[in-house]
């Protein structure tokens, strides 16, 4: 009889003590809550980004500290590797688990796009929108709606070279193929790395195919609007697979150096700065990176040259780079707003252009850009051409495939014809799956 | 048995219940996705038979490679787990180790560390320059041992299967040693006073008596073999290339396509697969049971 009473009071005694624990518990969640409405202390923004999608001088971890001190606002930062943040920002959108903020790669509006007008905020109504360079807006824009904030002007890369090395050596920057090849071969000789190539971020090795967009347009006319229109295939301009075979041909012969395999593009400024390389493919202002990390280095010895593979002497354009962007199952939205008009203010735009060295220029007319007398001079001796991946479809969306596609090229698992033939499937699979009329049966 | 004292069937509702909405109704309606055309591009969903799995087992598919190397990896981990486990395991319960607890301890350590973190660790250890590896072994003047770890072929996959095993080995190694504390030292003694040795004793009466053991421990690095992901993800990406790529790595990469019912695909046929797989070995190793 004891032990029953026991057993019973103690039972009593136990659902007592959960329904306290249940009741302060939801008591202590409204009360949260009541205070997050009278002042925004509480509010913590996510903020999802790659490591490219953000400089990595901090300065937007700075301007997010001063925002807090000025709001109450904390921003978090997840940064993840390059190589799989297309993945993960796409997976974690689909499953309702993504940040309230997240960095990805523009332009939006490709059919291969992720489906940006789904997943994000529009914010046409924000005063900055009006601000942004409209040779920019296109890439932040879905339908005349804009969903983004970007800060990259447009983007040209150029192989960044040592011109001390050269001129020791008696070389010259090269305009060609063979000449860039005998460059390479004179610098191997006298024990450099000539060409720095790095491929565990993923897409810097994809580069040489796409930034050479001009010399593609000039051997084909209207070769963007028939590869979208599926009036002609990637197998059908020969110079791309005489890009991939010179690359193959490259590596086969020491030009990336030994390690390029296992290097990722963070090395680079290294390799640059202590001489064991001579060459880099990267923006103009990317030797101020090195100065930022390296300042005993003197950088003006770094000249730029365009990618001289298949011929090629066009300089690629690419207006899009990345952008913020607003998710729409997050609960803190005019919190996510507030920091972006905090970012668009004109003396914080001002700081995020000098506190990232790499940048050229910001895509907002109102803050003057910072390409030097030379590098203007060789950009305005050239021609320009938009790249391929921001105006053909399905290029971009597959960017980091092609770069494991070379992996595999590079370790002899696959063949540049095997390697076309992949990029090709790919298009082929991506446009069916999207039932683009284009590719109707 | 008193019957009066049994719990009545139907207080396990509330678990099955629990258990059939989260667990097994979704893995039906996955399963039941695999026959469709389901994607992220578009709302519509069509039904389209088993085109998702021929394309998994057509000739020269990428997905059989995946297969392949699932099945290699699992094989290659288990038997690797096992071995070591059960090597470290004799060892930390022999007489003449001291501190064996703090011994225990240091092995097991890896078990509780994030696969992420191993990764990057060992990423940067294997580095064919700067990595600690080659440069230990130049220091040492074995130069000509020095490897690219991790992006040559024909030692990625080794490479990726040893850190898994050092970093499993642990936990098996702590099963093993409960197993074995478990069994009667009379047994030994007995063997020992009719003169047997060490090999002798541990073919007779150890291993024996920890079938049991050995079964689960089976059991349970094969299902982590065949859905292994993290190891690789954060050790190569699947890389160099695909070379590493995995059944899991693939269903990832489906899903971040916007192929939906490809990773479905794949997906049911690793839940298959291991299903059968699991029916097998337990079956084949419940009869061996040594009785008591």
């Amino acid at each position: 009889m004891n032990k029953k009473l026991l057993q019973k009071g103690s039972i009593f005694i136990m659902a007592f003590l959960m329904s306290v624990f249940v009741f302060t518990a939801c008591g202590k969640e409204q009360k949260a809550e009541s205070d997050g409405k009278e002042e925004k202390k509480s509010v913590t923004l996510t903020f999802g980004s790659h490591q490219s999608g953000l400089p990595t001088s901090g300065v937007v971890q700075e301007l997010a500290k001063e925002f807090e001190a000025e709001t109450g606002i904390k921003i978090d930062f997840q940064i993840s590797p390059d190589a799989q943040w297309r993945d993960l920002i796409k997976v974690k959108l689909d499953s309702g688990e993504a940040t309230d903020i997240f960095c990805a790669d523009t332009p939006i509006n490709l059919a291969s796009s992720m489906k940006f007008d789904e997943y994000c905020v529009p914010l046409n109504e924000e005063e900055w929108v009006s601000r942004i360079d409209e040779n920019v807006l296109p890439a932040i824009s879905i339908d005349d709606n804009v969903y983004g904030i970007t800060f990259p002007g447009k983007k040209m890369y150029f192989y960044v070279y040592n011109k001390e090395i050269f001129e020791r050596l008696g070389l010259e920057a090269p305009t060609n193929y063979e000449e860039f090849k005998k460059v390479c071969q004179t610098i191997l000789d006298a024990g450099i790395t000539p060409a720095f190539e790095a491929t565990t971020n993923g897409w810097h090795q994809v580069l040489p195919l796409f930034e050479t967009g001009g010399l593609y347009q000039q051997k084909h006319e209207g070769v963007y609007n028939k590869l979208n229109a599926n009036e002609m295939d990637l197998k059908d301009i020969p110079e791309l697979l005489t890009i991939i075979q010179q690359l193959k041909e490259c590596a086969e012969l020491g030009y990336f150096g030994k390690d390029y395999l296992s290097n990722s593009v963070e090395n680079a400024k290294e390799a640059i700065a202590t001489e064991k390389a001579a060459m880099f493919i990267a923006e103009a202002a990317w030797r101020n990176e090195i100065k930022a990390d390296y300042p005993d280095f003197d950088i003006d010895k770094l000249g730029i040259f365009v990618m001289p593979w298949g011929d090629n002497q066009v300089i690629g354009v690419n207006p899009a780079s990345n952008a913020y962007f607003i998710n729409k199952e997050s609960k803190h939205i005019d919190e996510a707003r507030q920091f972006f008009e905090f970012l668009a203010r004109p003396e914080n735009l001002q700081k995020r252009l000098e506190g990232q060295p790499g940048l050229s220029e910001v895509c907002w007319p109102e803050i003057p850009g910072r390409y030097s007398e030379e590098d203007q001079a060789y950009i305005d001796t050239h021609d320009k051409a938009q790249v391929v991946q921001v105006a053909v479809n399905y290029i971009d969306s597959q960017w980091m495939d092609v770069g494991k596609d070379l992996e595999s090229m590079y370790t002899d698992a696959l063949t540049p014809e095997g390697v076309l033939d992949i990029i090709m499937n790919r298009r082929h699979e991506q446009a069916k799956l999207q039932k683009d009329p284009a590719w109707a049966e | 048995m008193n019957r009066k004292k049994l719990y009545p069937w139907y207080f396990t509702i509330g678990a099955l219940v629990i258990f059939l909405l989260l667990c097994f109704l979704p893995g039906m309606i996955g399963i039941l996705y695999s026959f469709t055309d389901w994607n992220n591009f578009t709302s519509e969903v069509n039904f389209v038979g088993l085109r998702n799995y021929k394309e998994v087992f057509a000739g020269n598919s990428e997905y059989i490679k995946y297969i392949m190397n699932t099945i290699v990896f699992t094989v290659a981990t288990t038997i690797m787990k096992t071995v070591a486990g059960l090597a470290l395991a004799l060892l930390l319960t022999q007489k003449f180790i001291k501190f064996k607890t703090f011994h225990r301890m240091v092995i097991f350590s890896p078990q509780v560390m994030s696969y992420l973190v191993v990764g990057l660790v060992f990423k940067s250890m294997l580095h064919p320059t700067t990595g600690f590896l080659n440069n230990f072994l130049r220091s040492i003047g074995l130069d000509s041992l020095a490897r690219n770890w991790l992006t040559d072929l024909k030692l990625v996959f080794p490479s990726v299967m040893t850190v898994d095993t050092w970093k499993g080995m642990g936990y098996i190694m702590v099963v093993i040693i409960a197993g074995l504390l478990s069994i009667s030292p009379d047994y030994y003694e007995a063997a020992s006073i009719d003169g047997a040795n060490f090999w002798q004793k541990f073919r007779s009466i150890t291993l024996p008596l920890l079938k049991p053991i050995i079964v689960n421990v089976t059991v349970l690095n094969v299902t982590y073999g065949l859905r292994v992901f993290d190891m690789i993800y954060s050790l190569t990406n699947g890389g160099p290339g695909n070379a590493t790529g995995v059944i899991n790595t693939a269903v990832y990469k489906e899903f971040s396509k916007g192929n939906f019912a490809m990773g479905t695909t794949l997906s049911s046929i690793l839940f298959l697969f291991v299903l059968c797989l699991l029916y097998f070995i337990i079956k084949s190793m419940e009869n061996k049971e040594v009785d008591m």
